[in-house]
């Protein structure tokens, strides 16, 4: 019985899955599914750069929010903080649009981003308040993380950063102590399931060093000691497009279609030292599971696992009032003359 | 019991046939009507002014605002949870040039500029400073703006400006006005797609299409704007009908976009024509203004119908093309207009400016104290009367006994000592830190003239943690209000508030125009510390004692030793002669002493 719902189950995801590559997921993955505790995704993405020669940190966040829409996270599930704005800009010769490369192949900026914190916004305080669900009285909902015990939940750092802290906009700084204490505070409420981290800065290993929060996947651009570099130049600018870490994990997420079968593992191995020529950081130890088998999609996607049940439901029928109006019998609404008070009142004596 | 069961059965599906014709007949059922159009007009110096209106009337049940078709429940909502009646919200780049391009149609300052209108029967002045608030908490998140820097400290009541256009059963001491304005903000994608969301269709179908991004902000004036008021009948408060208008104002310079200066098209525009209207809307229209200056330009395809708009004594003529019709026939098409203007004639009369218009700028030198200045011109005959506000931020001091208003007729360049006399209408000084200086002055200007009217204003010093992560770029004093009421037509294009689409502004003749016009706003340098400062002296105090400290420790603990004078050779030789005498002559001592 099981096993003919199950096939039920593989023909819907079948038919649906016709665009795409893969057909048959593998038994492992069903398996996986049915004892898994994820369900839901969230993504919080950080540009902590202000100014215009800093361009590449916002061409950064832009194109890994644009893979983690691509790939099904909804806009209400992202929190997108951006400092400073670098489409609109006055300097930006192609108003709108914010390119990951000198020959204008992807337009990370596009059609339809929702960004949540922008310009001043983006502070550490604001930063540490979403992390740990205390934000001031009267936040709006989308600017709040509401995650919770089965997230998994995507945070992407970039910026300027030294040993053991992230500059924000110039004048804070973020230290790697305050990150792991906010992680902390995450798991002692239960915000997360999963986590994985990444940054993108100077030193950024440095930042997941105080790391004691279980089920976090932490990696880096580079060590410490070491400076993340930037791509190139794109002379129509004058300033650096994008930095390299996230121009190659870019274009490795570029391939990865939601349902991929490409893994975590593979991710930590994009961008190797002779394209990247800063070391990429690694931090497995408080990751329980082994990343060579957790897809990619259940940081970057938003793929439920769907857990097919045969128990009996009680379903309750709601109210018949709530769901239509009857036109019939609701008397005409009169309609009345508008008259609107005079607008200039002040007397003015000639 | 079987009766029942079918009587329930008969109900539960009745709404299903009913729902079926209703996709048929949508307009004239439902009581939500949506109404989209796009209005275009060329102005003058080659430019082209496109206006989107989407509006969505609601006349309804509003025990519950929550069962919504086509209205946003998220709009809706907040009417109810914030007693809000009226609301402007406006996110402005760009400056609208008054003496070139006439008045737009809806006006808004650079920025973010947001106003309501709050109405209850137990509120009272400190629960609308709070209702205001998460007001704008509220719109910025829907709208991805930062409207959550909006507080008491820079929001004010305007008394005599902004006077409501709703309707509302209820005594007018339980009205409360706010406004605030952040000439910081931009306006970019991130804010025309929860626009787009908005919208019944959304960007899917319609004529929010056109509004692709890359190509809007590509413009010298780009204006997004959400209006939503409440019109209740005044003798049955239950009664009321809920107007939303989200409007997208933008002006193009044809001399950007490469190609002819007079021809344009809406692909050229927008990147692409139109391929269908919106299906719930009831209905969907693009009106062009057919003659500017005299001239009239050629159309491809030809309009629907023209109409003669004669407003205050002023004819415009504007084609009409119904974009319902355009698409009835079956088959996928893409919907162009192309504009071809008159050739050979590049010299275009001069414009004249409109009857009023205003500038706004800073005169004074250095970053203790200054002026603002604000001029206001009157083109026409006749004197008409102006109110202005203004609305000077806590952190620059405004002085109330310099207010002065000098004026000189058009004609001439200086402003003489010619003073104008002036009725102070409100004044509520400003506190540091906590309120904003709000100052409205009425006064007629007469015909012909420029008044200047300026106040004297002291920059203040901030506390280290209030300046901004970008101090150097200056802060900013918002645009001026200029209120005033026009005899005559000529350039006005604004709806008239009795009505709610475009077309009703054809043939609208009032008695008096109203008009709100916005300035420049300011950048002033406040008295900016230079924040690398503490660690400039403290690396240049490190090293003064480094390089005082090693000499005078050396000072201190070694014993300074004289040196016999005597003359010591310079060269090798000598050297060696001289050592060896004065050893022999030590030894000779030695030896003779012991």
């Amino acid at each position: 019985m099981l096993h003919k719902a199950l096939l039920l189950v593989l023909a819907i995801i079948q038919i649906n899955a016709a665009e795409y590559d893969t057909s048959i997921l593998p038994e492992a993955y069903i398996d996986a599914a049915q004892h898994s505790t994820h369900t839901n995704n969230w993504a919080v993405l950080v540009d902590a750069s202000r100014f215009w020669f800093n361009y590449r940190h916002v061409a950064n966040v832009l194109s890994i929010y644009r893979s983690v829409k691509r790939l099904g996270i909804p806009d209400s599930q992202i929190i997108l903080m951006i400092a400073d704005d670098m489409a609109c800009n006055a300097r930006n010769p192609r108003p709108g649009q914010v390119y990951n490369n000198a020959n204008q192949h992807i337009n990370v900026y596009g059609d339809d981003v929702e960004v949540d914190y922008r310009g001043y916004e983006v502070t550490v305080e604001n930063f540490v308040r979403l992390l740990t669900g205390r934000t001031q009285n009267g936040t709006a909902r989308s600017k709040k993380l509401l995650s919770d015990a089965g997230s998994n939940v995507l945070i992407y750092l970039t910026g300027h950063g030294g040993d053991g802290f992230l500059k924000f906009q110039d004048s804070e700084e973020i230290t790697s102590q305050e990150l792991a204490d906010g992680i902390q505070q995450m798991w002692e409420k239960k915000r997360y399931n999963e986590l994985f981290f990444m940054v993108d800065t100077c030193q950024a290993a440095s930042l997941y060093e105080k790391f004691t929060s279980p089920n976090v996947l932490a990696v880096a651009s580079s060590l410490v000691g070491e400076d993340s570099l930037s791509h190139h130049v794109d002379p129509s600018i004058g300033v650096y497009m994008i930095d390299r870490y996230t121009y190659y994990a870019l274009e490795f997420l570029e391939k990865v279609q939601p349902f991929s079968k490409r893994t975590i593992g593979e991710f930590l191995q994009v961008c190797p030292k002779r394209v990247c020529i800063s070391t990429v950081g690694v931090r497995k130890d408080l990751y329980r599971r082994d990343p060579q088998k957790v897809p990619i999609t259940d940081f970057f996607g938003a793929i439920r696992p769907t857990r097919v049940s045969t128990d009996r439901i009680n379903v309750t029928l709601a109210d018949e009032e709530d769901f239509y109006t009857d036109f019939d019998h609701m008397p005409p609404k009169k309609q009345f003359k508008i008259v609107i008070q005079p607008q200039f009142i002040a007397k003015i004596n000639k | 019991m079987i009766a029942e069961l079918a009587l329930t059965l008969l109900l539960l599906l009745s709404p299903l046939a009913l729902g079926q014709t209703q996709i048929h007949q949508f307009q004239y059922q439902t009581d939500e009507q949506f109404h989209e159009e796009l209005v275009v007009r060329p102005l003058a110096s080659d430019h082209v002014n496109t206006y989107f209106q989407f509006t969505t009337r609601w006349h309804g049940v509003h025990k519950n605002l929550y069962h919504t078709q086509l209205t946003p429940r998220v709009i809706a909502e907040i009417l109810q949870t914030y007693d809000v009646k009226e609301l402007h919200i406006g996110l402005t780049q760009g400056l609208w040039r008054y003496e070139t391009w006439g008045y737009p149609i809806v006006e808004a300052t650079g920025g973010a500029e947001l106003w309501a209108w709050f109405s209850s029967p137990n509120l009272t002045d400190d629960s609308v400073n709070k209702q205001w608030m998460r007001l704008a908490n509220v719109f910025s998140g829907i709208l991805c703006a930062s409207l959550n820097f909006v507080d008491n400290t820079n929001s004010i009541a305007p008394k005599h400006i902004f006077r409501p256009q709703f309707m509302a059963s209820g005594n007018r001491s339980h009205q409360f006005v706010r406004y605030a304005t952040l000439p910081r903000e931009i306006v970019c994608t991130e804010n025309l797609t929860p626009w787009k969301k908005l919208l019944p269709c959304g960007s899917a179908s319609g004529l929010a299409t056109l509004l692709n991004s890359g190509y809007i902000h590509n413009t010298k004036y780009h204006s997004l704007g959400v209006k939503v008021r409440t019109l209740c009948d005044s003798d049955d408060p239950s009664n009321c009908l809920v107007e939303l208008t989200q409007t997208a104002n933008l002006v193009y310079d044809l001399k950007l976009l490469e190609q002819s200066n007079t021809d344009f098209s809406l692909r050229r525009l927008f990147g692409m024509g139109l391929n269908g209207y919106c299906e719930m809307a009831s209905s969907s229209k693009i009106y062009v203004q057919l003659n500017e200056q005299g001239e009239r330009f050629q159309l491809t395809p030809t309009p629907l119908e023209e109409v003669l708009s004669t407003v205050g004594g002023h004819n415009v003529l504007f084609g009409v093309y119904d974009i319902q019709q355009q698409f009835e026939g079956p088959g996928a098409r893409l919907f162009n207009i192309a504009w071809i203007g008159p050739k050979g004639n590049s010299k275009r009369e001069h414009t004249s400016p409109p009857p009023l218009y205003a500038h706004r700028y800073l005169l004074g030198n250095g970053q203790k104290h200054g002026r603002i200045a604000t001029e206001v011109t009157n083109t026409h005959y006749e004197p008409l009367p102006v109110v202005l506000m203004e609305l000077v931020p806590w952190y620059v001091h405004a002085y109330l006994h310099t207010l002065r208003i000098s004026s000189k007729p058009q004609h001439l360049h200086e402003y003489t000592s010619n003073e104008l006399k002036f009725s102070l209408l409100h004044y509520a000084p400003g506190k540091q830190r906590e309120l904003p200086t709000h100052l409205e002055i009425g006064f007629m200007l007469p015909a012909r003239s420029s008044a200047l009217i300026t106040i004297e204003v002291d920059y203040l010093l901030l506390k280290w943690l209030e300046y901004p992560p970008d101090a150097n770029h200056g802060h900013y004093i918002g645009s001026a209000v200029i209120g005033s009421q026009l005899p005559i037509g000529r350039n006005y294009t604004a709806l008239p508030l009795e009505g709610y689409l475009f077309q009703d502004s054809f043939n609208a003749s009032q008695t008096a125009y109203t008009l709100t016009l916005r300035t420049e706003a300011l950048i002033v340098s406040l008295p900016t510390p230079d924040f690398s400062m503490p660690y400039n002296v403290i690396c240049l105090a490190c090293t003064v004692v480094a390089l005082a400290f090693g000499p005078i420790h050396s000072v201190a603990t070694k014993l300074i030793i004289v040196e016999r004078q005597t003359t010591i050779p310079r060269n090798l030789l000598r050297k060696v002669v001289h050592k060896l005498t004065t050893r022999f002559s030590q030894a000779i001592h030695q030896y003779c002493c012991q």
